[in-house]
């Protein structure tokens, strides 16, 4: 996920581009001087100069580094992430969409304990831990979200005890 | 007199307590925990806060946030992690205490001088809010616009970043704002033909997406903490009160420079925790010292990251500008709840706002007994597997931002943001600058396009008013100043030419 400036800053140039040309589309109110389009049009040039200033590496110097706390002088730093694992990261976005495509089919039960299961192989836990965390945690879930806020949360193919 | 009864009786409701007693065992689990941070501690608890009353609502934020930026400390002082960002700048010195075996002192100084700053936080709100109040009734749009845009540019000049790239994400949070029919006219603008668009992208799912699922995500490609040796501690607040007298000009000034950097627009904890480490150390009789397990950075940066916390709450209440990441939450848990931010809510809402400054002081004094029982459990507390803590977390942001509006599209854009978040994060663009900027964004057009119609094309009426000139020169400057300090660092470099030492 690492990007170099140059590829960031390119597609911040793309971005204002479209961002302003999209805005220059957009119909004005008649009678008006000022319409919809104004912010969208200054938004863009702005990223696009934005954008250029930081493919250029202006202002690089300024950053700072990442690690919040550095390592000890005896500790040996963090491996660096291949991009192999650097694809793990994307489990949680991809089990919170699988999340809203499957909800209404399997029902909260089901989805729920799927998503904590995946989400916590791939973080290494053992199924001694994962099984039972997958069945428990989304009846505690449940229990707080739709008895206690009542939000309707679907029964689906599985649905709750209660 | 019988506002502030009013407020007391508003506060002294059984669901008001219950709600502060939770939330704060709440946020001292969440802050204790590395990788889970005080704003995501706030996020999570947004769709709790709706099945709630306004001052239980806004009291549980507040609780929340405060007892996670203490709880931050636990872990930097035990493990050397930080619980929290905003523990981040003197993890290193509260580590070094422990390992000369003061753990109970590092620990004592994080709880007593975080529970004061929240105070002395709390007393710079309630004399300058409704101070700033008066003063804020006279402002017309021009005003707003100049303010605003101070605001956006704050967070580019404070983010321990490129200005460059913080402009950048800025501007992404104002697009991404623009997003919908929310503007003056009505008109719907990128939504690509989709419904959902339609209402725009609504900021608390944005901002789960941003703060709590990037940090799973993080948590993926980190290895795990290590686990933390059982142990038994002595007596927490022993000795606190001799370095509250001996440090007390290091405390005031952690406190002072705490709500200056607390009230500024978009900078919050972690900044102040930051600049107060670095203030300390450099009007310190012993600079030599710090590093070493030494408490005077340490009382300053700790009393300085909790009073940001509640100044924080200064621009938010008056503007409904964020002043830092938490109360970018807050402020739409504000509107939500009828607490529409402005300087009417000081003068019509009086004790709601008497309410809100009891339930700080509340919740900083019982951040000490409670915060004394989570040090003692803190090696239990450590030892729960992120394996078990994270897919939790994930489960939370999906049910969470569902609860929000009933609608399973913020769930996409909960994970959506998750991943804008992290892509911007690892390279350096940061994501409070775009948060700010999705808060704020309609607000910014808004006083904008009214403020152009109003002058009828010039530009004139923008500087002609005093507050509004003495804003606009801020602004500008404050826009400028990428630019001057970006001259400002070519100038060592020929310098070091002269002297012929380079760099």
């Amino acid at each position: 996920m690492q990007l170099s400036d140059r590829v960031t800053g390119s597609f911040l140039v793309v971005l204002g581009g479209a961002c302003a040309y999209g805005g220059w589309l957009l119909p004005p109110v008649p009678g008006q001087e000022i319409g919809p389009d104004v912010f969208p049009l200054v938004i863009g040039v702005g990223l696009v100069i934005c954008g250029i200033m930081i493919a250029f590496g202006i202002g690089h110097a300024f950053e700072e580094q990442e690690e919040l706390v550095a390592p000890l002088p005896g500790e040996k730093p963090p491996p660096p992430i291949t991009w192999g694992r650097g694809l793990t990261a994307l489990i949680p976005a991809g089990l919170l969409v699988f999340y809203v495509y499957a909800v209404d089919r399997l029902g909260f039960w089901l989805t729920a304990g799927l998503i904590t299961l995946a989400a916590a192989l791939a973080l290494g836990a053992r199924l001694r831990l994962a099984i039972p965390l997958a069945i428990l945690t989304p009846m505690i879930v449940d229990l707080i979200f739709s008895k206690l806020l009542r939000v309707p949360l679907p029964p689906g193919l599985l649905p709750m005890p209660w | 007199m019988s506002t502030i009864i009013e407020a007391f009786g508003m506060v002294l409701h059984a669901d008001v307590l219950i709600a502060i007693f939770l939330s704060a065992i709440y946020g001292l689990i969440i802050g204790a925990l590395p990788g889970l941070t005080a704003t995501m501690a706030t996020a999570l608890l947004v769709p709790v806060t709706f099945y709630l009353s306004p001052i239980a609502a806004v009291a549980s934020i507040i609780t929340a946030s405060a007892m996670a930026i203490f709880s931050g400390d636990i872990p930097g002082a035990l493990l050397r992690i930080p619980g929290t960002p905003a523990s981040a700048a003197y993890t290193d010195e509260s580590y070094a205490m422990t390992r000369k075996g003061q753990a109970e002192l590092a620990l004592g100084i994080g709880l007593w001088f975080s529970a004061l700053g929240g105070i002395a936080g709390t007393v710079a709100l309630m004399i300058m809010a409704p101070q700033l109040a008066k003063l804020a009734l006279n402002f017309s749009t021009f005003e707003y616009f100049w303010l605003a845009f101070l605001g956006l540019m704050c967070a580019t000049l404070v983010a321990r970043s490129s200005p460059v790239k913080a402009i950048a994400s800025m501007l992404l949070g104002l697009l991404i704002s623009c997003i919908g029919i929310d503007n003056p006219a009505g008109t719907p603008r990128f939504t690509f033909g989709s419904t959902d668009l339609l209402g725009g992208i609504e900021p608390i799912p944005a901002l789960v997406g941003v703060f709590a699922v990037t940090e799973v995500m993080r948590a993926m490609l980190t290895p795990e903490p290590p686990r933390l040796a059982s142990r038994r501690f002595g007596s927490i607040l022993a000795g606190q009160w001799a370095l509250t007298k001996q440090y007390l000009k290091a405390q005031m000034r952690g406190n002072v420079v705490g709500v200056i950097i607390g009230a500024l627009p978009g900078a919050g904890a972690d900044m102040a925790a930051w600049v107060s480490y670095a203030v300390s150390k450099r009007f310190s009789k012993t600079p030599e010292k710090f590093g070493t397990g030494y408490p005077e950075g340490l009382i300053e940066s700790g009393a300085s990251n909790n009073a940001a916390l509640a100044a924080a709450w200064v621009p938010a209440l008056l503007f409904g500008i964020p002043g830092d990441t938490i109360t970018a939450i807050a402020i739409g848990v504000l509107y939500m709840k009828g607490l529409n931010p402005g300087p009417s809510l000081f003068t019509q809402g009086a004790s709601s706002m008497y309410a809100l400054y009891i339930i700080f002081i509340l919740a900083n004094v019982l951040m000490i007994p409670l915060g004394i029982v989570m040090i003692r459990l803190s090696t239990q507390v450590l030892r729960a597997p992120r394996a078990a803590i994270m897919p939790i977390i994930i489960l939370l942001c999906a049910v969470g931002a569902f609860a929000i509006g009933n609608n399973l599209f913020s769930v996409l854009v909960v994970a959506a943001f998750g991943l804008i978040g992290f892509v911007m994060e690892r390279n350096g663009y940061p994501v409070a600058a775009m948060v700010l900027g999705i808060v704020m964004g309609t607000m910014v057009e808004q006083s904008l396009v009214t403020s152009i119609i109003k002058s009828d094309g010039s530009v004139l009426p923008f500087f002609n008013r005093p507050v509004a000139a003495v804003l606009a020169t801020m602004a500008i400057a404050a826009l400028l100043w990428p630019l001057g300090a970006w001259l400002w660092s070519l100038r060592p470099v020929r310098v070091a030419d002269h002297s012929g030492s380079g760099r």
